[in-house]
């Protein structure tokens, strides 16, 4: 008997499921946002275990109490699978929005996707999900975040404006097949002219230790490299002890150049340990509360809202070192 | 090993024979000195084809790199030796790693003096790595748990203590006379790799010259005739497991020093991995009742060198860690087939 009820289970748990996908199917647009005063926002991070994120979480918070809205914040801890679980049950609590950090591009489609079966307008931050399996417009409203391949062409045409000559360039990557990682490198390797050359480009993992230790093995094996560009402040502190460790001054015997701008490396720019570095810019709550506020208008919004990054060297550091997160 | 030693080749000597004796010996033979060859033609492959590698820096380099996974692969030699396992080294050098500097950063309580202050930082973080041991050692003694599992319980639990203690912010600082341990010298010597020396030859007289040694290796080989013939099994493991708990205490709170910055995410992460890898290329048995320290310190230089080789000419780190798996393969298929002789 139990097992006659068990299939009736199933069949009948098969129809809802199939019945809501075709409903979710029948609206081609990502679903609308009413306009309220005052709104219950979901904003799922992916972790809080480095200053960049804390400082993103903490621009979330300030923009929505500034505006009174109540913000229901999840943390994934640097989990896939708990950030899907972490959506399901901002949807479970009828946020109106989702503003999401996805952590990986395809893992987080089904949480986009529910999102959007349950009529919740999702605003992706920072990282975008994979574009063959959701767009923006139809699956989630936008993507906010900065242009890292842009960042990279910064670094690059910064070096070559002022470092006249050519250089010889060891790069530090990111977490291999990680998007900044990719961007970062293409932007700055395309942006490089004639006579400025990488003798060696390997991964750090975005990590201080393990730039360090990168970096030591290709300074010893490139000895007359004399420019190091990392792709995050932590491979470029790395860098930074691998360099005063084999005896070389980083700024004179060779500059580092990174991306990030987090509080301690501006502070090695004023030091003039780091010679430029470009912000990778944290602080998204007022664009993501003012795009959210436009999409609420019935505005069409772009697929993909550009923040504004700055750049930091000797010549404006000193005055922006408090500024920076 | 002296058992090996006379038992193949007083047998009769038929042609066949005599040619599976020579296979044996080359069997033999490499299980004893493959590490070594490996070491060898290693080096010999960077003098000839790496750029730069004949230079002092590159031997300060590689030894400054390798020594907190030597000193950390030391007590896992131990550990091993009496037949367990520590998977939680890598979490216990991020909890002291996370704890020295809170203590000089006067972040749990103000310390009146600055002196004062270094010298907790520098002995408080290795008491709580010595309690993550006797932790270890009391779940596996007491409530005769297997070593796998009782350490995995911190290797779990560890890293989350050390994120909790700093709520997972990075920590960073600026302290000479702390990140002496990490960044100093001595008669042109990185403290480092003193530290690792002295680990190294500590480690080596307690299993060579000490009545502990023999215990341990007694316990690790046959642990009820260890019992039966008067040695405390117990004591002798609790104690290897805070051993093993202080020598990964030190290496945490020297990768902080070194980098200028505690990270209670990253400090140690499959660093457990790194020192069993050294272990088993070394030549140690996974089964215990061995220790083979010198050839745990050959086997992290092998992989020490094997990294900072494919580094230096260019290929990605993911093939690294391929190659690393390999040789990890070949050491242990040598030893267990020249075990068999």
């Amino acid at each position: 008997m139990s097992h006659f009820t068990r299939r009736a289970f199933m069949a009948a748990a098969g129809a809802v499921a199939a019945i809501s996908i075709s409903a979710s199917a029948g609206f081609a647009q990502s679903p609308k946002l009413v306009q309220k005063d005052t709104y219950k926002v979901g904003f799922a991070q992916t972790e809080s275990n480095n200053p960049w994120r804390i400082a993103q979480t903490k621009s979330m918070q300030d923009e929505a109490a500034k505006l009174g809205y109540q913000l229901v914040y999840t943390d994934a801890a640097g989990s896939a699978a708990k950030q899907v679980a972490d959506v399901n049950s901002m949807i479970a609590q009828g946020v109106d929005l989702i503003f999401l950090a996805p952590r990986e591009e395809k893992p987080l489609i089904p949480a986009v996707m529910a999102a959007k079966a349950a009529g919740i307008p999702v605003i992706l931050l920072d990282r975008n999900v994979d574009p063959s399996l959701a767009k923006p417009g139809e699956d989630y409203v936008t993507f906010i975040g900065s242009d890292f391949v842009d960042e990279g062409k910064r670094v690059a045409e910064w070096l070559q404006e002022n470092k006249q000559g050519g250089a010889k360039i060891i790069e530090l990557e990111g977490t291999t097949g990680s998007s900044p990682a990719n961007d970062r490198k293409k932007g700055f390797d395309e942006a490089l002219k004639e006579g400025y050359t990488v003798v060696a480009s390997q991964s750090g993992d975005f990590a201080r230790d393990k730039g360090r230790q990168v970096a030591e093995a290709l300074l010893q094996a490139h000895p007359d490299a004399d420019v190091i560009y990392a792709h995050n402040d932590e491979m470029a502190m790395g860098a930074i002890s691998a360099l005063e460790a084999a005896g070389k001054t980083p700024g004179k015997d060779v500059w580092v150049l990174s991306i990030d701008g987090g509080k301690e490396a501006v502070q090695a720019v004023v030091d003039g340990k780091i010679a430029a570095v470009v912000e990778c810019n944290p602080r998204f709550g007022p664009k993501a509360f003012e795009t959210m506020a436009r999409y609420a208008k019935g505005e069409q919004i772009e697929p993909w809202v550009k923040n504004t990054d700055k750049f930091y060297d000797p010549k404006n550091a000193k005055d922006e070192v408090a500024s920076a997160y | 090993m002296s058992a090996l030693d006379t038992a193949p080749s007083s047998t009769n000597g038929g042609p066949v024979e005599r040619r599976l004796n020579a296979r044996q010996a080359t069997l033999r033979f490499l299980g004893r000195y493959g590490t070594l060859l490996v070491f060898a033609s290693l080096l010999l492959f960077n003098v000839v084809f790496t750029p730069n590698f004949v230079a002092w820096n590159t031997l300060t380099l590689n030894l400054t790199q390798v020594a907190t996974v030597v000193i950390v692969a030391m007590g896992m030699t131990l550990v091993i030796a009496t037949g367990g396992i520590d998977l939680s080294v890598g979490s216990v050098m991020a909890i002291a790693g996370a704890l020295a500097p809170l203590i000089f950063l006067d972040r749990i309580v103000p310390i009146p003096s600055h002196t004062l202050g270094v010298a907790l930082a520098l002995t408080l973080p290795l008491l709580a790595a010595a309690l993550c041991g006797w932790f270890n050692g009391f779940l596996i003694t007491r409530y005769r748990i297997q070593p796998i599992v009782a350490t995995l319980v911190l290797f779990i639990a560890g890293r989350g203590i050390a994120q909790t203690f700093t709520n997972s912010e990075l920590q960073t600082f600026n302290e000479p006379s702390f990140q002496f341990i990490g960044k100093g010298f001595v008669w042109g010597v990185p403290v480092q790799v003193i530290l690792m020396a002295l680990v190294v030859l500590a480690t080596h007289y307690l299993v060579r010259r000490t009545a502990l040694g023999r215990q341990i290796l007694a316990v690790g080989g046959n642990e009820k005739a260890a019992r039966l013939s008067g040695i405390d099994a117990a004591g002798v493991k609790r104690l290897i497991y805070v051993i093993s708990g202080v020598l990964a205490g030190i290496a945490g709170m020297v990768v902080v020093a070194i980098n200028n910055a505690s990270d209670a995410a990253r400090v140690g992460t499959l660093m457990e991995l790194d020192a069993i890898a050294a272990v088993a290329v070394g030549g140690t048995l996974l089964s215990g009742g061995r220790a083979n320290v010198l050839g745990t310190v050959l086997g992290a230089f092998v992989l020490q060198l094997v990294r900072t080789t494919l580094l230096a000419n260019g290929v990605p780190d993911a093939a690294a860690l391929v190659v690393k798996a390999a040789l990890i393969i070949a050491a242990v298929w040598l030893q267990s087939r020249a075990e068999r002789i």
